[in-house]
């Protein structure tokens, strides 16, 4: 992936990947956070399959 | 020597300078990292052995959650409140923002990004003890990622931002977080502990049981290794300036590691003399250590060493008593996280008040009082507790605050863990197990 912002080191100040592309930043910040909302929603339906089993 | 000789020596010494402040910081948070492997050792010896993993699965998923929900909005409620609940421009702190992220040029923000991120999951796992055995992790997780990532944070931009309005309309002085990590996070764990009630079997005719934890010494060795942690944290707490200014505390006035190292330490010594003077018991004795130095923490720049340690020494022995109040009031608190940060944190920020007021804050900022500490110690305590409560009152109605009774008597390690911490010597689980015929998946 074409992701890096710059071509060489010289004066470099802000470097991170996509820090030229919002949409790259969008992308990869709403991924994170449906990892995160994705791991509480996981956890919801491990507690109902597991309290379901042994009621 | 040439003026170039001296520009380059000049840039020479503030790079280094530079690169010296994060490399504090980045060893604080690294040694934060211990309060958390403390905490892990702390709740799974706290807990029965038919939870131990249970309680040791939360402690880990606190820092995994805790960690990107500060990134996502808790930098940013730092830097945008300071006046209230009204925001400030803030918007460098935002999770899109191009500050939020390497840098070479930006050697500070990552690193106090980071600092306060551990900083968070503190508070995270300072609930995390209270509520071991009953709570449901998707429960807990929401309340700590609010707590860890919300909550506190807000209480910091109030009380131990420059700019915080605690400071600059009452010369607020917390430089330890007494209030705005151990006092938010204790007041908020008993306003959920309040909605989630105690662990079946707790009281009998209104009289208090003795839950005894499954392994004491564990759960000794954990508070020890939090102790270690708070030098990282309390490290933390202290601004380390480029220039010729050095150390100073979060509000701007000169301090340095050996005023902390005084009464980090006294503060340890006399909150473990006055828990065991109160209790003989081993779990508050350990405890008392972490009482006392959150009992001096808020003064931790100004104490002499003596006061620090009688200072300490009074939280130690209140707060086994309180931890045995807070029972009789019907509330179960496993690790007694009310007694030991909420009460000892408010006490702390109290004590500034009676024993440092009249010292000066810098500039024009009002010097410290009484009546500013007072009311500090307040808003603490209701910005813990208000959310607290709310938000565990609505998962109460929801019915998802808490784990059925059938699952809590079974044993939340059996239902939801795919894991025996005990493999070859645990009797516990395999009585449950044993009571199964062969294929039967259900207990009658």
């Amino acid at each position: 992936m074409f992701s890096s912002p710059i071509t060489s080191w010289e004066n470099v100040a802000t470097y991170f990947t996509f820090s030229d592309s919002p949409t790259g930043i969008a992308i990869s910040l709403a991924a994170a956070v449906g990892i995160y909302l994705f791991l509480n929603a996981s956890i919801m339906k491990h507690e109902k399959e597991s309290f379901d089993k042994h009621l | 020597m040439t003026v170039e000789t001296v520009e380059s020596l000049k840039a020479t010494f503030e790079m280094h300078q530079a690169m010296n402040v994060e490399v504090f910081y980045w060893w604080c948070t690294a040694i934060m990292f211990m309060i958390h492997a403390g905490f892990l050792a702390y709740e799974i010896g706290a807990s029965r052995v038919k939870n131990a993993l249970t309680s040791g699965m939360k402690n880990i998923l606190t820092l995994s959650v805790i960690i990107p929900t500060f990134y996502f909005f808790g930098w940013w409620i730092y830097n945008a409140f300071p006046n209230g609940l009204i925001p400030i421009d803030a918007s460098a702190a935002l999770p899109w923002s191009l500050s939020m992220g390497p840098d070479v040029q930006d050697m500070g923000t990552g690193i106090f990004f980071a600092a306060f991120a551990l900083f968070g999951a503190t508070t995270g796992s300072i609930l995390s003890g209270a509520v071991i055995e009953r709570i449901r992790l998707s429960a807990f997780l929401i309340l700590a990622a609010i707590l860890g990532s919300a909550v506190w944070i807000l209480a910091g931009a109030w009380g131990w931002h420059p700019d915080g309005w605690l400071l600059t309309e009452l010369g607020y002085h917390d430089v330890g977080a007494s209030g705005v990590v151990h006092a938010v996070a204790g007041f908020f764990a008993l306003g959920v502990l309040m909605n989630l009630g105690a662990r079946v079997g707790k009281f009998q005719n209104g009289v208090a049981m003795y839950i005894p934890p499954h392994s004491l010494p564990m759960a000794l060795i954990g508070l020890m290794m939090i102790i270690v942690g708070f030098f990282g944290f309390l490290g933390g707490c202290i601004i380390f300036n480029g220039g010729e200014t050095g150390w100073t505390t979060i509000y701007g006035n000169p301090t340095n590691l050996s005023a902390f190292g005084f009464n980090t330490l006294m503060g340890f010594a006399g909150g473990v003399v006055g828990a065991y003077l109160t209790s003989r018991e081993p779990f508050w004795t350990m405890s008392g250590g972490l009482a006392g130095i959150i009992t001096v923490a808020a003064g931790l720049d100004l104490y002499y060493p003596g006061l620090a340690f009688v200072l300490a020494a009074s939280g130690g022995a209140l707060m086994p008593i309180v931890g045995r109040m807070i029972e009789k009031m019907g509330v179960d608190d496993a690790v007694g996280a009310v007694a030991v940060h909420g009460f000892c944190g408010f006490y702390g920020v109290v004590m500034v008040g009676v024993f440092a007021a009249s010292y000066p804050n810098v500039g024009d900022l009002p010097d410290i009082t009484l009546s500013g500490q007072l009311i500090g110690a307040i808003v603490m305590a209701l910005t813990g507790f208000i959310p607290g409560w709310g938000i565990s009152y609505v998962l109460k109605k929801l019915n998802a605050l808490r784990v059925p009774p059938q699952v809590e008597v079974l044993g939340l390690d059996l239902v939801e863990i795919p894991a025996k911490p005990y493999p070859e010597s645990l009797p516990a689980q395999a009585i449950v197990e044993n009571t199964l015929e062969p294929g039967q998946e259900k207990l009658v």
